[in-house]
């Protein structure tokens, strides 16, 4: 018996077609990346960009109901050219992975062919365009006839179908902003990451306080003239607190007492002071080797008190200000039709204000506690409920695949 | 601190090992079955112990530094192994489990990493144990179905076929992949709330995306019904792409200036 094989674009076509086709694509893609001299896609805002999507959801659900049995049809939304779609957007991400997502030089290869702004360039958004034909059009044959048994399949294909439609077409229209504001004064003014004009913003922020809570300091052993700093003996970070003990090889410390908020005093003794203003000190019991225990006071310092470190045989012994455990602003949020709103921002806890998002960014990172500065970063994404849609149906989906496959496992055991 | 973990170590490793050594003699004297398993199963709690103490100790959930996240993977996997013989009579994988949890706590005492109670503000949030601990889960299990699919693809190439074997690499798999779609998706809502976007391409974002997008693809070759033979090659080689997105993103040209590197903060 004669086996045939079956000859490439002999229908149906299958795997190898699939890969052609997509191998085409890419190509062509980071040929017109590079006949445009690197220039990525520029895409419409709204409503453009949501008729657009729109007009290609139509026009793919109409396509697949209406030319279901064509050959053609049934490979552009079959599994083969899914898969090697898939394949090639991995490949493309694994570009976006390695290679680091920054300004180059614009003459450069990889300029050109947009390499390090590979999510915004066009042979990723080709493939991502055809894998939402492939996807679309596997769901269009799910949709119609609705039945209860492809649930699970449809609120995991819609889902992402939605999620990453919406998601691609609705980029332009996302804005941020950063707003640099003084304690006590407002501002309308929102930076972007591009240019260095500040935009006038359908709002005002009036920076009522910022207040920084760090972690209680570290004490750490170094040498002055190498700068290299010791690891205590349990490779512990050392947080200062009353009555705890840190060791190194030949210098025991205890730490007899401990005032976050203090200032300098008479003789050398701080005197605890209000939160403002305070500043950690410690008073701590040098035990060396072969010498006489000594004790002393030592501070972290701040922009108006001297740091003081203390001796410890040619090593000095130091404590530095905790790490940021968190900060927030007080504010006041105008609007330009007069709506009020006084809120507290902090990392984690975004407040929304007419449409608009507002994060606790940063503050002016040299004055730590003192920062008289508080960034305040503003966003406002009108296809979030979209995309937030669509990863619902996604985890709705998967619970039930979840679900499904437990069950499945129990009938394969 | 540190002597604890060398302990709790130490200890684990010795029951991990000692219940294994019971289970292989229990195949000749099965009055060893049960020793084996609670010596086994006893490794893992007193991983979990350690955990539940860690965490105690630091005042924080012990899940920011790479470190941290291998004592979860070492107090869990063993379990997918038990889990496995449970429910499909499949003995060896429980074996490599506990070499690999072992082999995770070796790495941890070989570089014991800075007792550090601190939790920068932008981890302080209700979505950081869920986000990792999916995440962690969703590793142990594909871990798991990886090694199944290794086994696997050396019987084949002894000419010896295992289709109860293929079925397990295959739902391991699928179930990683649900864990590791919600890891990704609050990893997401996370963002938002954090960073101001969902999605940002960060290198860890890129990472995990081409991690799901592997398993995505294992599951659409395993739909459309490509031998599956073939997919233990695929699915032993798609962990690869995990670990680079667990431990090796850091060490990426492309990881500069990535959100994601608190380890060495």
């Amino acid at each position: 018996m004669v086996v045939h094989s079956r000859r490439l674009f002999q229908t149906p076509w299958e795997f190898r077609e699939s890969a052609l086709f997509t191998a085409v694509a890419v190509i062509a893609g980071f040929a017109v990346q590079y006949a445009l001299s690197g220039h990525g896609v520029a895409m419409p805002h709204l409503p453009v960009n949501a008729f657009v999507l729109a007009l290609f959801a139509l026009l793919i659900l109409s396509i697949g109901l209406g030319f279901r049995e064509a050959q053609a049809i049934k490979w552009f939304g079959g599994i083969p050219l899914g898969l090697c779609l898939i394949f090639a957007i991995a490949l493309l991400s694994l570009i976006g992975g390695v290679v680091p997502q920054v300004e180059v030089a614009p003459g450069s290869l990889t300029a050109l062919l947009g390499l390090n702004r590979i999510f915004s360039s066009w042979p990723f958004a080709l493939a991502i365009l055809l894998f939402l034909g492939n996807l679309g059009l596997s769901l269009s044959w799910r949709l119609v006839p609705l039945r209860l048994k492809n649930l699970q399949f449809i609120l995991f294909h819609a889902g992402f179908w939605i999620a990453l439609s919406c998601a691609i077409f609705g980029s332009p229209d996302l804005q941020r902003f950063v707003v640099p504001i003084e304690k006590g004064k407002v501002s309308n003014l929102g930076y972007t990451m591009e240019s260095e004009t500040p935009q006038p913003l359908p709002f005002s922020i009036f920076l009522h306080d910022f207040s920084l809570e760090e972690y209680p300091p570290q004490l750490l052993l170094y040498d002055p003239h190498s700068g290299i700093i010791f690891d205590e003996r349990s490779k512990a970070a050392v947080l200062i607190r009353k009555g705890i003990t840190a060791s190194w090889s030949g210098l025991d410390v205890q730490v007899l007492d401990y005032l976050p908020y203090a200032l300098p005093g008479k003789n050398g003794v701080p005197e605890p002071a209000d939160r403002k203003a305070g500043i950690p000190f410690a008073k701590i019991r040098i035990i060396l080797a072969k010498t006489a225990p000594r004790e002393e006071w030592i501070t972290t310092g701040s922009p108006m008190v001297d740091t003081r470190d203390a001796q410890a045989g040619s090593l000095y012994l130091g404590i530095r200000p905790g790490t940021p455990k968190a900060f927030r602003s007080t504010v006041t949020i105008s609007s330009e039709r007069g709506e009020q709103t006084k809120a507290t921002l902090e990392v984690n806890h975004p407040v929304n204000f007419d449409g608009w998002k507002f994060y606790q960014m940063g503050y002016d990172q040299k004055a730590g506690r003192w920062s008289q500065v508080s960034v305040i970063e503003v966003i406002r994404d009108p296809w979030l409920p979209a995309v937030y849609l669509g990863f619902f149906m996604i985890m709705a989906g998967n619970l039930l695949f979840f679900w499904n496959g437990v069950k499945r496992t129990e009938g394969a055991s | 601190m540190i002597v604890n973990f060398t302990t709790a170590a130490i200890v684990a490793i010795a029951c991990w090992a000692l219940g294994s050594l019971l289970s292989i003699i229990a195949r000749h004297t099965p009055a060893l079955k049960l020793p084996g398993f609670i010596l086994s199963f006893g490794g893992s709690l007193v991983m979990a112990g350690f955990i539940a103490f860690y965490w105690l100790l630091l005042d924080r959930p012990p899940l920011r530094t790479l470190g941290e996240t291998r004592l979860w993977y070492a107090a869990l996997i063993p379990l997918v192994g038990f889990l496995v013989e449970y429910r499909w009579k499949i003995e060896w994988l429980k074996y490599y489990c506990m070499a690999l949890a072992a082999f995770f706590l070796g790495i941890n005492l070989l570089h014991p990493e800075v007792f550090d109670k601190t939790l920068m503000p932008a981890l302080q949030s209700p979505w950081f144990i869920p986000h990792v601990i999916v995440y962690m889960v969703g590793y142990v299990l594909l871990a798991a179905s990886s090694v199944t699919a290794l086994h696997n693809v050396s019987l084949q190439l002894r000419h010896k076929e295992d289709n109860a074997g293929e079925s397990v690499s295959h739902y391991l798999a699928l179930l990683g992949f649900v864990f590791l779609s919600f890891g990704l998706i609050f990893g997401a809502l996370w963002a938002k709330e954090a960073w101001g976007h969902y999605w940002t391409w960060d290198p860890k974002e890129t990472w995990a995306f081409l991690s799901w997008l592997a398993y995505l693809g294992y599951l659409h070759a395993w739909r459309y019904k490509i031998d599956s033979a073939k997919l233990q090659w695929y699915l032993a080689l798609s962990f690869v792409v995990l670990l680079v997105c667990w431990f090796g993103v850091n060490y990426l040209p492309s990881a500069q200036n990535s959100v994601h590197t608190y380890s060495q903060s």
